[in-house]
């Protein structure tokens, strides 16, 4: 049910731009209720979808280029891959998202997070054999979000209207701004620019990454279509959770890092806790 | 002096009458959690049962509509999901919408459950969340990749029961909920438009 909402490049920077372009060309404006009915009001204000004609529009436009493009890929894909190799290409893919977690868990002042993402890049990296198994989740480093979005939010940054943009599906002005700063902030996308491994390699990337995202969606996506009076809306509520669930998770997560020759008793008086929250609270 | 000390002493006694209600609290809260762990692994153990069971799937939808109705708190979730215009509805209005609503929740989960063999679901840990109790467990089902799907719990102490699930941080309810209000909107408000289209939809997709 994320695949809406997790947000990995279909494509990279050309499209964010282009989708910035095309969005503010079809501007197109909800009409909010009528003042007296004070209800309908908030509700509105709590949608905060002013955008909705356009997003609409959007979404059709996309669901139109899934249904003949990525979907029957993504089903392909299934179809001929195996389960094991799947989950071996999508563990290499999310490993090389490490040094942009990394960065972004430092940016967000999460030591502890930030810790669990080098040590997970290091050993997929190495013992994982190049990030095909996910080693370090069994030696108690799991995985977590961590992405510019986020950062933004945690720097007080408000999420702003939710917006459709083209390709990219449901967002809005800090999530999309994240989107580009992470692409921009990735190591990946500068090394060795310019020459045609790198060229290949990062079409390969993209490519495998939306086909990777799409797969693991595809039941999800089907049932929201099948169930929902209200596809739209109902991929829009889910976006809205699933990034807020995201953002209380790096919140929450404020386990203390303590020092090994650190007194004992004084970890044992204060019952590990920092802020409240108990040091072994980790987040998803 | 005198009053001082009778001070201390009347803080004191409220202190530890203080104290012990928390202890107590506790100890009761434990047990509702303690409760709605046991009261998730059954209810989950007995629909993987059915989900991976020979059955057709009518028979299925049968059977796991027997147990939903029973450890779901179904009335009060459709009440959740109408949200403000539960209030406006007319008395006739509310009784076809949860009777709809009843039948929209088994297609519902019919449909996220019952069309796969080998749905796995295993209880991790439970916590208390304000007034209910919250059970995370991990429900594996075949070409996908595993969900932490947390289950809501009400009156876990007595008469527990499921009133909302939260998969991968969206909450069920949460999501029908906005489903309606954006259908509604787009439809005069109109809750008997609401309760076709709801009958249309389980049609549809049963």
């Amino acid at each position: 049910m994320r695949a809406v909402i997790r947000r990995r490049p279909p494509s990279r920077e050309i499209i964010l731009a282009a989708a910035v372009f095309l969005a503010s060309g079809l501007a197109g404006c909800a009409t909010p209720p009528p003042a007296t009915d004070a209800e309908a009001v908030a509700d509105f204000r709590q949608t905060n979808d002013p955008l909705e004609p356009t997003n609409r529009v959007f979404y059709k436009i996309n669901d139109g280029l899934d249904m003949v493009i990525l979907k029957p890929a993504a089903q392909a894909y299934r179809f001929a891959v195996p389960t094991g190799a799947r989950t071996g290409i999508h563990n290499v893919l999310d490993n090389l998202g490490g040094p942009v977690r990394l960065a972004n868990d430092t940016l967000q002042g999460k030591p502890r997070r930030a810790g669990d993402t080098a040590m997970r890049f290091v050993i997929n990296s190495t013992i994982g054999l190049g990030g095909v198994f996910d080693v370090a989740k069994d030696l108690g480093y799991p995985r977590h979000d961590a992405d510019f979005a986020l950062t933004l939010a945690n720097w007080g940054v408000p999420e702003g209207p939710f917006l459709f943009l083209p390709v990219l599906g449901p967002s809005g002005p800090r999530d999309a701004t994240g989107f580009g700063v992470d692409i921009a902030i990735d190591p990946f996308t500068w090394i060795g620019r310019g020459t045609t491994a790198a060229t290949i390699g990062s079409w390969t990337r993209t490519g495998a990454g939306a086909l990777d995202e799409r797969e693991r969606y595809l039941d999800g996506v089907e049932q929201v279509k099948k169930t929902a009076l209200d596809p739209y809306a109902t991929f829009r509520s889910l976006y809205r959770q699933n990034r807020a669930g995201k953002l209380e998770a790096m919140r929450a997560d404020d386990r203390a890092t303590i020092p090994i020759w650190w007194p004992r008793a004084v970890v044992a008086a204060t019952d590990g806790r920092v802020n409240g929250r108990s040091r072994d609270q980790t987040a998803k | 002096m005198v009053y001082r000390r009778r001070c201390l002493v009347a803080g004191l006694l409220v202190a530890s009458s203080w104290a012990g209600f928390g202890l107590f609290g506790r100890g009761a809260q434990a047990q509702a959690v303690e409760k709605a762990v046991a009261f998730v692994q059954q209810t989950g153990d007995r629909l993987t049962a059915i989900v991976n069971g020979p059955k057709s799937t009518a028979d299925k939808r049968r059977a796991l509509n027997q147990i939903l109705e029973v450890a779901v708190d179904v009335d009060g979730i459709a009440r959740f999901c109408l949200g403000r215009f539960w209030r406006s509805a007319s008395p006739d209005q509310k009784k076809r919408y949860v009777a709809a609503f009843h039948d929209v929740l088994v297609t519902n989960i019919s449909a996220k459950l019952g069309e796969y063999q080998g749905v796995k679901l295993t209880v991790q840990k439970g916590r208390q969340q304000e007034e209910e109790a919250v059970v995370t467990t991990i429900v594996e089902r075949p070409n996908n990749p595993p969900n932490a799907v947390d289950w809501v719990i009400g009156q876990a102490a007595s008469a527990p029961k499921i009133i909302d699930v939260v998969a991968e941080g969206t909450s069920l309810r949460l999501t029908q909920r906005q489903d309606y209000a954006s259908y509604l909107s787009r439809n005069n408000n109109d809750i008997d438009l609401l309760v076709t289209a709801m009958i249309q939809q389980t049609a549809k997709s049963r």
